[in-house]
């Protein structure tokens, strides 16, 4: 008895560790580095928490981030929403249940990256200061305060205090408290206040405020009506997945048939795919034992599409390896091995699918992109351009939005703001695609001579169901062919809208430069022609202001001045160069 | 045969009216044009060399028919088109009256800024100078007969009776120093000559030995002398005293290129004034030194100076007075098998001679003996 109690002890012991370890150990991952990053990433969670509450309720986002300094490195974390609210009994389970998102290995696009959500700031909270999270919330009846703790036996949410009050006013949203230590507030361009400006512009359906520690309110006021539609859960393409991915799934599904599985559970795959699948097994299985060198050719011509070929030179041992493959098919999906399941996603790869569907990427938008850059940096020139999906390693899909913001309000100073999925990037800029598309784009083309020094703002947005980060951090998209080549071209293109933008004012400056130019001289021609001609004055001058009108009222279609010959005898004509 | 006074080739003919027929015609056109909704324009003649040539018949320098369109409607030509106007209606009102004004007293009256702005109609008088030499290319009206003169350069001693305004006088009475030829010289009458020729000389010192000399008297001649390169007033009284008066011009500079370019600017004319050469230039004009032919006839060697520059022979060559005479060489005009051995012997030697130089022999030689010689035997070069 005693042993087995102490080996309960310590196995009750090694799950605490377990939880604030795993916490610890992946602090990277989870945004947790370093004072400036993890303030950000508390707000991060909560501001994603109460912008996707809304979304899904269909109510226009109103989030008030407070930040307190209760002393050195010492804060409280205030995110009040608009939101739907939180019924009582789900309290515990939203703030507590760490790795419980709902989202992870969901086929969806998400703000939330890590699977961790706000329970990660909770976690983070009771680590650093001990303190439990309040959270105030309402669904439109009674407002509950509640204290959230999180269980670190039992890997979940805890309420420790909790109590009702009336709402009279019908209140309805949710507030939560973090009180945090080993945190700094910095006004920087990794700190919450740039954080919050960029999510405003991604999000101008959102109304965000800001009440800094020194007590100042920055608000980021709405400018657009509409609520974007939540992303819809897309199946996976066979050319996206891995083993794992197919294996975990197999595991879960209901299907009775690893046909029906394969068929209902992802995308484009059909019977007949499914009969080509069985081919391919085969004649992988077949291929294998060959020795290196034909192997290597068989493979060549099976990624050709010789499939057929190749079976029907084996004959009778194709026929037979056809049988076993189909058994494979017939197969309670439970009941795959991981070396079937890793000869399906073989086979995966040597065939032909159709493009993955596209329709759950959710984009902000050309027009909420422009309205949002708009009403937070009232620059003089706004364009965006929301490109059509594209896939990439074959069956990932992904959609590139730009905005660019040029002149008014904007200080001189290129910036730009990246974002995976509507999420703002403040981190690991230089190894992202965004950053080196953006650098490899010749401005000088689009009138941008310097652009270090122009007064220019781009703004990227990377949408899909797996943004290829470069690392655990999620803070820096990979260089994937396919999405650095998107990214150029949707920046040419804004480029080149900006350059249209451009001449154009510069053509309008010359032509009202142009005009005052010639007006400033009518009084004292018109002054002198009346001397020479013996007329009045006034009605000379009203020649001359009738000309420079007309002049200008057709300077849209101008021509060049034609020259004229008149005198005879004359050789040349030269227009008087000056 | 000596030289004599021959018969008039040209009648005086300077009318105001015409001017202001002249400047009210553009005006006009400039009227018109903007009447019917047109981009107004001034045809002027292009300056520069590039619209000179040289007239072999008349053997004068002229301009060629190139014009540059000065246009209202183009931002670069407003303010020019408007400075042009400006000076038009100033001279229309100059001649009417009956006034002159200088070029600076015309930048004056006519500078004044720009309503609403910080801007003038001219900036410095080197803005409105070039815009009265267009207008007088554009109308072929002389800046004199604009009534717009320029400072008073060179002087006349002789006798030779001149009526200017109210005041009628003899060039010979009027001390040492002659009287100072103005910047217009159209309105002047001339009332009776007693000479044979004029003289033109370049500096006023040679000149002054002249007269004192007696040399006019003596040798029944009109001196001017021009101080350097003539001015227009000395140039168009050389013209007239020419053509309305059929006296002979004979032209007495240094022995150098920049004297020999004074007796060809009065000669064919200039390029700068190409448009002016029928009114200004004297193509009849005829030099009679100093040349290199004179250093050796009356043995000068020792008071030559040498030519400045590099000769062309040598490296860096030809520049300074070297290049000059090489560019001389060149002139039309100059192709003479004359003018060619003097410029060649220059070349040769090395040398310049100024009329000074001759008073190595004498103060009296030059009056007494070179000139008086030189012209009677009509030693002169084309």
């Amino acid at each position: 008895m005693k042993d087995s109690k102490d080996s309960k002890e310590l196995f009750k012991e090694f799950k605490i560790q377990s939880v604030s370890e795993f916490f610890r150990r992946n602090a990277a991952m989870l945004g947790y580095t370093g004072k400036i990053r993890s303030m950000t990433t508390l707000i991060h969670e909560a501001v994603t928490n109460a912008l996707d509450a809304c979304e899904e309720a269909g109510i226009l986002p109103y989030v008030r981030v407070e930040i307190e300094e209760l002393g050195s490195e010492h804060y409280k974390i205030i995110v009040e929403d608009n939101g739907p609210g939180i019924p009582e009994n789900y309290i515990a389970h939203v703030f507590g249940k760490m790795l419980a998102g709902t989202k992870a290995h969901r086929n969806i696009q998400s703000r939330g990256q890590q699977g961790i959500g706000i329970s990660g700031a909770v976690m983070f909270a009771q680590m650093t200061s001990g303190k439990a999270t309040r959270v105030i919330t309402s669904t439109g009846g009674d407002i509950i305060e509640a204290w959230v703790m999180i269980d670190v036996e039992k890997n979940e949410g805890k309420i420790v205090k909790k109590t009702k009050h009336e709402n009279p006013t019908g209140w309805r949203g949710t507030r939560i408290e973090l009180e945090v230590k080993d945190v700094r507030y910095i006004r920087s361009k990794q700190g919450p206040y740039w954080y919050l400006k960029l999510t405003a512009i991604a999000n101008p359906h959102a109304h965000i405020e800001l009440i800094e520690p020194d007590g100042r309110l920055i608000v980021f006021p709405r400018s657009s009506k509409e609520i974007p539609e939540p992303p819809v859960e897309m199946k996976p393409h066979p050319k996206g997945v891995i083993t794992d991915d197919v294996f975990r799934m197999a595991k879960k599904t209901r299907r009775e048939t690893v046909k029906r599985f394969l068929i209902g559970e992802f995308s484009r795959i059909s019977d007949q795919r499914v009969e080509e699948l069985v081919r391919y097994i085969a004649a992988l299985r077949l291929i294998k034992k060959e020795d290196k060198n034909r192997r290597k050719q068989l493979l060549e011509r099976l990624a050709n599409g010789e499939i057929d070929i190749i079976l029907r030179s084996y004959g009778k041992k194709g026929k037979q390896a056809l049988r076993a493959a189909r058994k494979l098919i017939e197969k309670e999906p439970a009941k795959l091995t991981w070396h079937e399941t890793e000869e399906i996603v073989e086979a995966f790869k040597y065939m032909k699918f159709l493009a993955p569907p596209t329709h759950g990427l959710r984009p902000i938008g050309e027009i909420n992109i422009e309205r949002g850059l708009v009403s937070i940096l009232k620059p003089e020139f706004v364009t965006a351009l929301t490109r059509s999906p594209k896939v990439y390693r074959g069956g990932v899909p992904f959609q590139v939005e730009v905005g660019l913001a040029f002149g008014g309000n904007i200080e001189n100073g290129f910036n730009l703001l990246r974002y995976a999925n509507r999420v703002p990037l403040l981190f690991d800029a230089g190894s992202c695609v965004t950053t080196l598309a953006t650098k490899s784009v010749d401005w000088k083309r689009y009138k941008v001579d310097d652009l270090e020094s122009a007064p220019l703002i781009i703004m990227i947005n990377v949408l899909s169901v797996h943004v290829p980060y470069t690392s655990t951090g999620k803070q820096s998209i990979a260089s994937e062919e396919e999405i650095y080549e998107e990214i150029r071209l949707a920046l040419m293109e804004v480029g080149r809208r900006l350059k249209r933008y451009l001449s154009g004012k510069h053509r309008k400056l010359y032509v009202v430069k142009r005009r005052k130019t010639l007006e400033k001289y009518v009084d004292e021609i018109a002054k002198a022609l009346s001397v020479l001609v013996n007329e009045p004055e006034e009605e000379v001058r009203n020649y001359f202001v009738e000309l420079i009108t007309r002049k200008f009222e057709e300077v849209e279609t101008e021509k060049v001045e034609e020259v004229v010959m008149t005198s005879p005898g004359v050789e040349e004509v030269n227009e008087e160069s000056e | 045969m000596p030289i004599k006074r021959e018969k008039p080739k040209e009648r005086f003919s300077y009318d105001p009216k015409k001017v202001i027929k002249k400047l009210e015609d553009l005006g006009k056109e400039i009227l018109e044009l903007v009447r019917e909704g047109r981009n107004p324009f001034i045809d002027i003649p292009t300056r520069g060399l590039s619209n000179v040539y040289f007239d072999e018949r008349s053997r004068l320098i002229k301009m060629g028919n190139k014009l540059s369109r000065r246009y209202f409607l183009n931002v670069a030509h407003a303010r020019k088109f408007m400075q042009t106007l400006l000076i038009a209606a100033y001279v229309k009102r100059l001649v009417s009256e009956g006034k002159h004004a200088s070029l600076r007293e015309a930048y004056y009256a006519n500078k004044h800024s720009l309503a609403g702005s910080k801007e003038n109609t001219f900036e410095s008088q080197s803005e409105s100078d070039p815009i009265i030499e267009d207008l007088e290319r554009t109308l072929g009206v002389l800046r004199e007969e604009m009534h717009l003169t320029a400072d008073r350069r060179g002087y006349v001693y002789g006798d030779l009776t001149i009526r200017d305004g109210e005041d009628e006088f003899n060039c010979s009475k009027l001390g040492m120093g002659g009287w100072a030829v103005p910047g217009t010289v159209e309105h002047l009458e001339f009332v009776n000559i007693n000479a044979d020729y004029v003289l033109v000389v370049e500096t006023a010192a040679m000149a002054d030995r002249l007269i004192e000399e007696k040399y006019p008297k003596k040798e029944k001649a009109i001196i001017i002398a021009t101080q350097g390169q003539a001015s227009r007033g000395v140039r168009r009284l050389i013209h007239r005293l020419h053509y309305e008066e059929g006296l002979p011009i004979i032209v007495f500079t240094d022995g150098d290129p920049y004297g020999w370019y004074i007796y060809s600017t009065i000669k064919q004319g200039s390029i700068n004034l190409a448009y002016l050469s029928e009114k200004l230039a004297t193509p009849e004009a005829k030099f009679v030194g100093m040349t290199m032919d004179d250093v050796e006839k009356y043995d000068l060697r020792n008071v030559t100076e040498k030519l400045k520059g590099i000769p062309p022979n040598k490296r860096g060559g030809p520049s300074g007075d070297y290049k000059r005479i090489i560019e001389e060489m060149n002139y039309p005009w100059f192709k003479t098998k004359e003018w060619q051995r003097q410029l060649k012997l220059a070349l040769k030697w090395g040398v310049r001679i100024e009329q000074q130089a001759l008073a190595n022999k004498s103060l009296e030689f030059v009056a007494k003996k070179y000139l008086p010689e030189k012209i009677a035997k009509e030693e002169l070069l084309p």
